[in-house]
C-alpha cells in the first residue's frame, strides 16, 4: 500500500525545511525526503555569520540540525538517505519509489535540490578525487593535519573555508585566477593577514599529478603564461556550485546554467509542481533567501491544495 | 551497529581484508562528517542483501592515519573494494547513493 502525502519535498536543505515546517504548521501531510543527511550545504559549511538570529557565529551542522528539528517538531516527516528510484511528477497525483520498496503519493511536490560542489574539469580530478582532492573542508580537512595544501577559487566559499583549513594545515595556498577576492571584505581582510595563508593571485590549476596519491599541482600564471609544478599535499575546490536538477529533466524546462524557472510563487509550468532554494534561476544564493523561497512555496502549494480537488 | 557491518582496527586490516576468502567492502569514516552519516544506513542496508557472500567492514579513519595514508585515502566517506585480497574496482566517495553501492558490490561477485 503506498503512503499518501499532501505535500513532498525533496530535499532537506534550509529551502526544503522551511517549506516543510510552514507545511506541517498548516497541518498538511509533509514528507520530506533527502539522499543524506538534513540540512543540504549549511551542514558541511563550518560556521554560518550571516544568519539572522544568531549574532555569534553558528556551526553549519548546528543550524541544519535546529531546521529539521523545527520542522519535526510540526510533525513533518523526514526520511533520510533515501534514494528516489521512480518518479512521476507530471501527474495529477505524484507519485515516487524510495529504494526500490516504498511508494509514497503527494497532491503536491516542493523540489528544493540545492546545488553541488562544481568540478573544475581539469586534468587528474577525476582520479585524484578522494586521495587528496576534496570539495568539503569539514569532512577532509583533518587529514590534512601538518601538512601543505592549496586551495582553488576566490569567493565566499574558498576563503572562509580556508580559513577553516588553517586549524589543520601548516600552510594554505589559495590559487586564484582573479587580482581580488569576490568574498566578503571581513572573511577577504581575515585571510590576507593570516600568517599560514598565501595567495597565488592571476594563477588557474592546469593538472593534478602524482603516482598514485596527489603529489604536485599544475598552474598556469595568467599574466606571463608560464606553468609550474607545484608540490601540494591536498587540494580543496570550492569554485561554486551546479543546481542538483537531474530530478526535473525533461519535466520542466531548465535554464542555460540548469537552474529552474519558476514565477513569483515559485510554481513550475506544472500544477502541483514548486521549486524552491538553490536550484531556482534567481540573481542570489544565499540561506536566507533559500528559506524565503521555502516559505513562499509552502504557502503557494497550500493555496494550491486549497483549491485543486484531490 | 548490524552484525552484518563490523568495524576493525588497523591492525586486523591485513586478516581481515587482505585473507578474507571472500570479497570486502572496507568503509573509512570520520566523525563530524555529514556524508559518513548519510553513508551508514545504506552500507548496513546493502551489507544485510549480501550477507554471507560479501564481508562489510567499517574502520575509523582518526585511528588509522598510517593505514589511510598507505592506501591514499584522504577523504571520508571512501569506500574500498577488495577481490582475492587486492584492490577491485572504482572506489566510491562522499556522498553515495544506495544502487552505486549495490552496483559496485555487484560487480565483485560477478564470475
Amino acid at each position: 500500500m503506498a503512503d499518501k502525502y499532501d505535500l513532498v519535498v525533496v530535499g532537506a536543505g534550509p529551502a526544503g525545511l522551511t517549506a516543510a515546517m510552514y507545511a506541517a504548521r498548516a497541518r498538511l501531510r509533509t514528507l520530506v525526503l533527502d539522499e543524506g543527511m538534513p540540512g543540504g550545504q549549511v551542514k558541511i559549511t563550518h560556521k554560518v555569520s550571516n544568519y539572522p538570529g544568531f549574532p555569534e557565529d553558528v556551526k553549519g551542522s548546528d543550524l541544519a540540525a535546529l531546521f529539521a528539528k523545527q520542522a519535526e517538531r510540526f510533525g513533518a516527516r523526514i526520511a533520510r538517505a533515501v534514494e528516489i528510484t521512480e518518479l512521476d511528477l507530471r501527474s495529477h497525483e505524484k507519485r515516487f519509489v524510495l529504494d526500490e520498496e516504498d511508494e509514497i503519493l503527494a497532491r503536491a511536490v516542493i523540489v528544493a535540490t540545492g546545488a553541488k560542489p562544481k568540478p573544475l574539469g581539469v586534468e587528474g580530478e577525476n582520479t585524484f578525487r578522494g586521495r587528496g582532492i576534496s570539495y568539503c573542508a569539514t569532512c577532509d580537512g583533518a587529514y590534512f593535519e601538518g601538512k601543505d595544501i592549496h586551495v582553488i577559487g576566490g569567493g565566499s566559499s574558498a576563503v572562509e573555508e580556508s580559513l577553516f583549513l588553517t586549524q589543520f594545515a601548516r600552510t594554505v595556498t589559495i590559487v586564484h585566477r582573479s587580482e581580488a577576492f569576490r568574498a566578503e571584505p571581513t572573511a577577504s581582510q581575515e585571510a590576507l593577514a593570516n600568517p599560514k595563508i598565501k595567495v597565488l593571485w592571476k594563477h588557474e590549476p592546469r593538472a593534478f599529478v602524482g603516482d598514485g596519491a596527489l603529489q604536485r599541482l599544475r598552474v598556469e600564471n595568467l599574466k606571463t603564461r608560464d606553468t609550474v609544478e607545484l608540490p601540494t599535499d591536498g587540494v580543496f575546490i570550492f569554485i561554486g556550485m551546479i543546481p542538483r536538477t537531474e530530478l526535473l529533466k525533461g519535466i520542466v524546462p531548465l535554464d542555460p546554467w540548469g537552474c529552474v524557472q519558476t514565477d513569483e510563487s515559485m510554481q513550475t509550468g506544472v500544477p502541483g509542481l514548486f521549486a524552491a532554494g538553490d536550484i531556482r534561476a534567481k540573481p542570489f544564493r544565499q540561506i536566507t533567501t533559500a528559506v524565503a523561497d521555502g516559505t513562499i512555496a509552502a504557502l503557494a502549494a497550500q493555496k494550491y491544495l486549497r483549491e485543486t480537488p484531490a | 551497529m548490524s552484525d552484518t557491518v563490523r568495524e576493525i582496527q588497523a591492525g586486523q586490516f591485513e586478516a581481515e581484508v587482505h585473507a578474507a576468502t571472500e570479497p570486502v567492502v572496507l568503509d573509512f569514516f570520520s566523525t563530524e562528517c555529514p556524508p559518513c552519516e548519510a553513508l551508514a544506513p545504506k552500507f548496513e542496508a546493502v551489507a544485510e542483501q549480501f550477507k554471507g557472500r560479501v564481508r562489510f567492514l567499517k574502520i575509523f579513519r582518526q585511528a588509522s592515519r598510517d593505514l589511510a595514508t598507505q592506501l591514499s585515502v584522504t577523504g571520508s566517506p571512501t569506500l574500498v573494494f577488495f577481490k582475492g585480497g587486492k584492490e577491485f574496482g572504482t572506489r566510491l566517495m562522499g556522498d553515495i547513493k544506495r544502487s552505486e553501492l549495490k552496483q559496485a558490490v555487484e560487480a565483485m561477485l560477478a564470475p
